[in-house]
């Protein structure tokens, strides 16, 4: 007997009823009622990227659209339009403006509702140090970095490290759908007196050349290959698309025995199956030889075995 | 009654809303169990849970269909997970509720063998404890290994026993050094040796 077996930690009937049919039955609502964007949705291609190459490990090779996000912009009018979604006018106790004359935009927007501080960053350019600062002023301790992100991620929450007391300020249907549907974390909710330490993470302009640390789809709207249909087609073709709006693939990701890595070049006669953003006009294509890629190849292999799981 | 140009999108829509029920009710339970088995953060598991049929969602007409979905799903799953343990997590508003019905979860403390055995579990790569999982807690093949990590099925089964034999010397290992203190570990919350 495989010794692991004897320790399984939990078997997928206990974890089904860990989460309640209820609750998994609403998950595939919500789901299915997020726009399907057929045909151009991908999945997260990134591989575990510390066996990867060196170059591409740790931080900078994340990419996450659990949540996607909003240009400038549009985060600076949801400031008002969430405050208003709250139904009742809420007790306004910012913005405050902050920064030398030059900037005198609000880094955030605060304001009293009931019990708690709703807080939307209305600044993603400005630094960590003046977040805190802003936050220390109504007693919160609470540190916000940001982090370079693909364009349509800027001004949007990419992560959070809090108690379960705080909870993502959402704008339903701002934004295109990720894991949190069409619901854009814009910012938190952090009830009046909390004592605990959080991190909040969000994202900010990449400068030109800066990599981004998170990214929606390369074709997600507002990204620089939105609309373009590039799945199955050749290195060449998608290169050819690319070069028309001053795009350039700066890295190619292929399979090799089971790990995903980077490489400098493709062959031109390769299928494109993934696209990520990698920086400013800069994205990083999935490529493989065959198409359907070689994934796919292996998943339509025969198996005897049943698909049961042998846990619990 | 409704032009066919009106009808159409309506329908469309509607396979697509059954195809992926049929998905859904066929793999939810594994799918959350292979997480909450890969994590000790039952967040990330809900997130990833989320993003995980999320993209199944949206790539609907691109996926394999019968048991061969199922892999796809334990493949999307592993990636997605992956990011999440390189740092950045990003919370899904839709996986709120999911979160809450995990957050009472905590992974048994083992006790005498299993801690033994999980002990040298816990010190294999990650590449490795990934192939012994499939197998003894998925119930997988290698071809199906293969599937879920994007190689060949020879590759996947090569590793396999490969992890196999590193499995068993760490196992022999900690027989010989029953008396001698473990070397020091440490551990991010995700299991990934730091």
């Amino acid at each position: 007997m495989n010794p692991v077996t004897r320790i399984c930690p939990v078997s997928d009937a206990e974890a089904a009823a860990l989460a309640g049919a209820a609750t998994l039955a609403d998950l595939a609502r919500q789901i299915t009622d997020s726009p399907p964007v057929t045909g151009t949705g991908r999945a997260a291609v990134w591989p575990d990227g510390r066996s990867g190459t060196g170059r591409y490990a740790g931080r900078r090779s994340t990419r996450h659209r659990l949540l996607i996000g909003i240009p400038v912009a549009a985060a600076l009018a949801l400031a008002g339009l969430v405050v208003t979604s709250a139904g009742k006018p809420g007790e306004k106790v910012g913005p405050v403006s902050f920064g030398p004359a030059s900037a005198r935009a609000a880094v955030l927007s605060v304001t009293r509702h009931g019990g708690y501080l709703r807080v939307i960053v209305t600044n993603p350019l400005a630094d960590a140090k003046q977040f805190r600062a802003e936050f220390a002023r109504y007693g919160l301790d609470i540190s916000l970095t940001l982090v370079p992100a693909s364009p349509s991620l800027v001004g949007t929450l990419v992560f959070t490290e809090s108690g379960p007391s705080i909870t993502p300020i959402t704008a339903v249907g701002r934004c295109d759908s990720g894991g949190g549907g069409s619901a854009c974390p814009v910012g938190v909710e952090v009830p009046l007196g909390y004592k605990g330490y959080a991190q909040l993470t969000f994202g900010r302009a990449a400068r030109p050349g800066e990599r981004y640390e998170t990214t929606a789809p390369a074709n997600a709207p507002g990204e620089a290959m939105h609309g373009l249909n590039f799945a199955g087609k050749t290195v060449a073709q998608v290169l050819a698309m690319l070069a028309a709006r001053h795009v350039t693939a700066a890295q190619y990701l292929v399979n090799v025995r089971c790990q995903n890595v980077l490489r400098a070049s493709a062959p031109a006669s390769w299928f494109v199956s993934n696209a990520d953003p990698w920086a400013p006009g800069e994205v990083v294509l999935s490529v493989s030889k065959t198409w359907p890629d070689r994934r796919a190849s292996c998943a339509a292999t025969p198996s005897p075995a049943p698909f049961t799981p042998k846990a619990g | 009654m409704p032009s066919l140009p009106d009808a159409l999108p309506d329908a469309v829509h509607a396979d697509r809303r059954r195809r992926f029920d049929e998905l859904y009710a066929a793999h939810n339970r594994q799918v959350l169990g292979y997480l909450l088995r890969r994590t000790e953060s039952t967040d990330d598991a809900a997130d990833v849970f989320a993003e995980t049929f999320l993209t199944a969602w949206r790539r609907l007409d691109d996926l394999p269909t019968g048991q061969q979905a199922g892999l796809w799903l334990y493949g999307t799953a592993r990636r997605t997970l992956a990011n999440f343990r390189r740092g950045e997590r990003r919370r899904a508003a839709l996986a709120g509720r999911l979160r809450a019905g995990l957050s009472g979860y905590q992974p048994p403390e083992q006790e005498g063998e299993l801690a033994d055995i999980t002990a040298a579990f816990r010190g294999l790569a990650e590449p490795d404890r990934e192939l012994l999982s499939l197998v003894a807690w998925e119930g997988l093949d290698p071809g199906q290994i293969a599937a879920v990590l994007g190689c060949s099925p020879n590759a996947a089964r090569i590793r396999l026993h490969r992890a196999r034999r590193r499995l068993a010397g760490a196992l022999a290992g900690l027989d010989r050094q029953e008396t001698c203190p473990a070397p020091a570990r440490v551990y991010v919350v995700n299991g990934d040796i730091a």
